[in-house]
């Protein structure tokens, strides 16, 4: 028993000494719960933003909106009768939009069937729960219309002219996702490695520069990263009949995403002296962007603190950008987005060669 | 402090200390003239791999002056670094290239490409052309080792940087990476060889310096440190007695007794010869006689104390 005992403590020590142990053991799912629990909070969250066109001159869209207005779910605006909402919704890369048409109203009075539109993307938890409380808010109208009865369905609409599925919504968040991991895991274990193993001592006495050393890094990064998402591409492509287009911007977000993460990498490479640390480093930086930074879903409806810790992440600008060209095409949104990863990645590029030290001190 | 004609490396009032108060190098001064092998002798922690580095441009000296190539190291490194080899103390191949591929990349790296055939010649050289093609994580310790050395040598350089490049082998892998020191040598290259292996720095150096806690306690070729602090060369006659002793002393050649040996000094090496003659004429009983060359361990030990064993003082 005695021997049991001294080999679990002494395994126990062990596993707990190593960075990684103790990340996975503690620091993981203390992560995961504070990060679900705080995305799926409601207490402090603002209402989800539902922009609303009501074609509508009858009194039934104005019940509507009143009964969405009274479940406090909503934040709802008005768009203009005159533009297109599919277009609006594009340009402004809205992850849920309502049209209530023209003929609503009187197709209930007539008892002929009633629609509304729903824009948006249907892998966002906001859509669905919206979804879900639209749907509650007609049945509602039903009883008070008609006892009961249904009065109108709901039609879900894609932005743009194409017609997406919800895989098409979520490439994009996995390819910022992607070109994430790949870059600063990367890069950070690469640092800790050639640390730790004395290749920068080595390197250091050759000509080549740690700049030029940081450069190669990110075209091997940019080259793989656009040969994996031509790959996925075309796999998904064949595979589900994807919409969505790998557009021009697209490859240059992945190449300026990937020089991003890349200095990323390098910059935590400089704090990180072992490959545990560097493991423990990117993991504590990765996870919650993973969650936060919009790959999976949109934070809308989170927090506002939460708002505003994701949109301090430079994963989020990354997303949101691929979104922007690859779902909604919306080429302006898009060229911000890209401005914010492109002068992050030049921050990161200068921190990390000014920092890191190929030599002793 | 400008070098004179033919020196490469020019050292004076080299210190470097760390926070609270640790003098890894304490005032070091030598110079190194072109074309010699200058081995640093030391146990670990005498400050040799610090002071190495300080000339191959990886370390900030606190004060001192190095000019190496003509440079002043601390400032303008980056002119000679193609003129400059280094393999640092224990060197890691990169586990996932073939000799073949890092000689070819660490070629490149220097700006000076060579062609598969040239790579071929550089591994036929270091003895590692039958291994080519595997990976080096699959190499032994020596194979490394001369993977290392073909590496420090892509560039052709004048200077080169071997630090404790024979630590942890086995002799036959130790012999034959002093082969190629000695080549390399023959070369014209001035190489600089921190080593621990007082035999090692014996055979190969033309001038040693002695490296303790910081300092140079001694320095000159391996002859002018033993004929300096070495006793002299003797012949010993095993188990003469003190019969032997006597029969000596009246021929009129002075003998000390050491155990049931006599040990004749004899005060120049060319001396060897004559003094081997005298005593195979006299009718002296000895089981053997052979000649007890002082070496540079004794010097060591003159000097220090205590022997090194792998690096670490024996107390």
């Amino acid at each position: 028993m005695n021997k049991i005992l001294s080999d679990t403590i002494s395994f126990g020590r062990q596993y707990l000494r190593t960075k990684v142990g103790a990340f996975f053991a503690f620091v993981f799912p203390i992560l995961l719960i504070v990060l679900f629990g705080a995305v799926f909070t409601s207490g402090e969250g603002r209402g989800v933003s539902l922009p609303v066109q009501n074609l509508d001159s009858g009194p039934y869209s104005q019940m509507l909106i009143e009964i969405l207005n009274q479940t406090g779910y909503f934040d709802i605006s008005e768009i203009s009768k005159n533009i297109s909402i599919s277009d609006y919704v594009s340009d402004k890369s809205l992850s849920l939009a309502l049209c209530i048409p023209g003929d609503f109203s009187s197709n209930i009075s007539s008892s002929l069937p009633a629609t509304v539109q729903l824009y948006g993307d249907p892998t966002k938890s906001s859509y669905m729960v919206s979804m879900g409380v639209l749907s509650a808010a007609i049945d509602q109208m039903g009883y008070n219309v008609s006892g009961g009865a249904p009065i109108a369905d709901i039609v879900q609409k894609s932005p743009g002219s194409k017609v997406l599925e919800p895989y098409d919504f979520l490439l994009p968040g996995f390819v910022g996702l992607t070109v994430m991991i790949s870059a600063m895991y990367f890069m950070t274990a690469t640092c800790a490695e050639h640390r730790s193993r004395g290749y920068f001592k080595l390197l250091a006495t050759t000509t080549l520069k740690k700049s030029e050393w940081l450069t190669s890094k990110f075209l091997f990064n940019s080259a793989m990263l656009i040969a994996s998402l031509l790959l996925t591409f075309a796999i998904a492509k064949v595979m589900f009949d994807l919409k969505a287009a790998i557009t021009p911007t697209s490859l240059i977000f992945v190449v300026v995403g990937a020089f991003m993460f890349t200095s990323l990498g390098m910059l935590f490479g400089v704090i990180a002296k072992d490959p545990e640390s560097a493991s423990a480093v990117s993991n504590i930086v990765g996870f919650p962007m993973m969650f936060l930074a919009g790959s999976f879903w949109d934070l809308s409806a989170a927090p506002v603190y939460l708002q505003a810790i994701s949109m301090a992440m430079p994963l989020t600008y990354l997303n949101n950008g691929l979104r922007d060209t690859m779902i909604y095409g919306n080429e302006t949104s898009a060229a911000v987005n890209l401005a914010v990863v492109l002068a992050l990645g030049v921050i990161f590029f200068v921190l990390a060669s000014r920092l890191m030290s190929w030599k002793e001190k | 402090m400008a070098t004179t004609d033919g020196v490469v490396v020019e050292v004076s009032g080299l210190r470097k200390e760390y926070p609270p108060d640790i003098k890894a190098v304490d005032g070091v001064s030598f110079s190194i003239p072109r074309g010699k092998v200058f081995s640093l002798l030391g146990p670990n922690g005498a400050g040799k791999t610090t002071t190495v580095e300080i000339l191959e441009g990886l370390r900030t000296p606190t004060s001192g002056q190095i000019r190496v190539l003509d440079v002043d190291a601390a400032r303008d490194y980056s002119s000679i670094r193609k003129k400059v080899g280094v393999l640092p103390q224990n060197f890691e191949p990169f586990d996932l290239l073939t000799p073949l591929e890092a000689i070819a990349y660490w070629a490149d790296l220097f700006g000076v490409p060579m062609t598969k055939k040239e790579v071929e010649g550089r591994l036929e050289q270091v003895g590692l052309i039958h291994r080519k093609s595997i990976m080096s994580k699959s190499l032994s310790g020596g194979e490394k080792r001369k993977l290392g050395i073909a590496l420090s040598l892509v560039n052709s350089p004048e200077l080169l940087f071997l630090d404790e490049p024979t630590t942890g082998l086995d002799p036959r892998a130790r012999r034959d990476l002093w082969k190629l020191i000695e080549d390399t040598k023959k070369k014209g290259t001035t190489v600089v060889l921190t080593t621990h292996y007082l035999d090692e720095a014996e055979k190969l150096a033309d001038d040693v310096a002695i490296m303790h806690k910081g300092k140079i306690i001694a320095q000159g070729s391996p002859g002018q440190l033993i004929n300096k602090y070495g006793k002299k060369t003797a012949i010993v006659l095993v188990d003469a007695g003190s019969e032997g002793l006597k029969e000596l002393s009246r021929r009129g050649i002075s003998g000390v007794k050491d155990g049931n040996d006599v040990i004749v000094e004899v005060g120049d090496p060319s001396e060897l010869r004559v003094m081997f003659a005298k005593l195979s004429s006299i009718d002296v009983r000895y089981k053997e006689m052979y000649t007890r060359r002082q070496t540079l361990e004794d010097v060591f030990l003159g000097l220090i104390g205590a022997k090194m064993e792998e690096g670490v003082l024996q107390e």
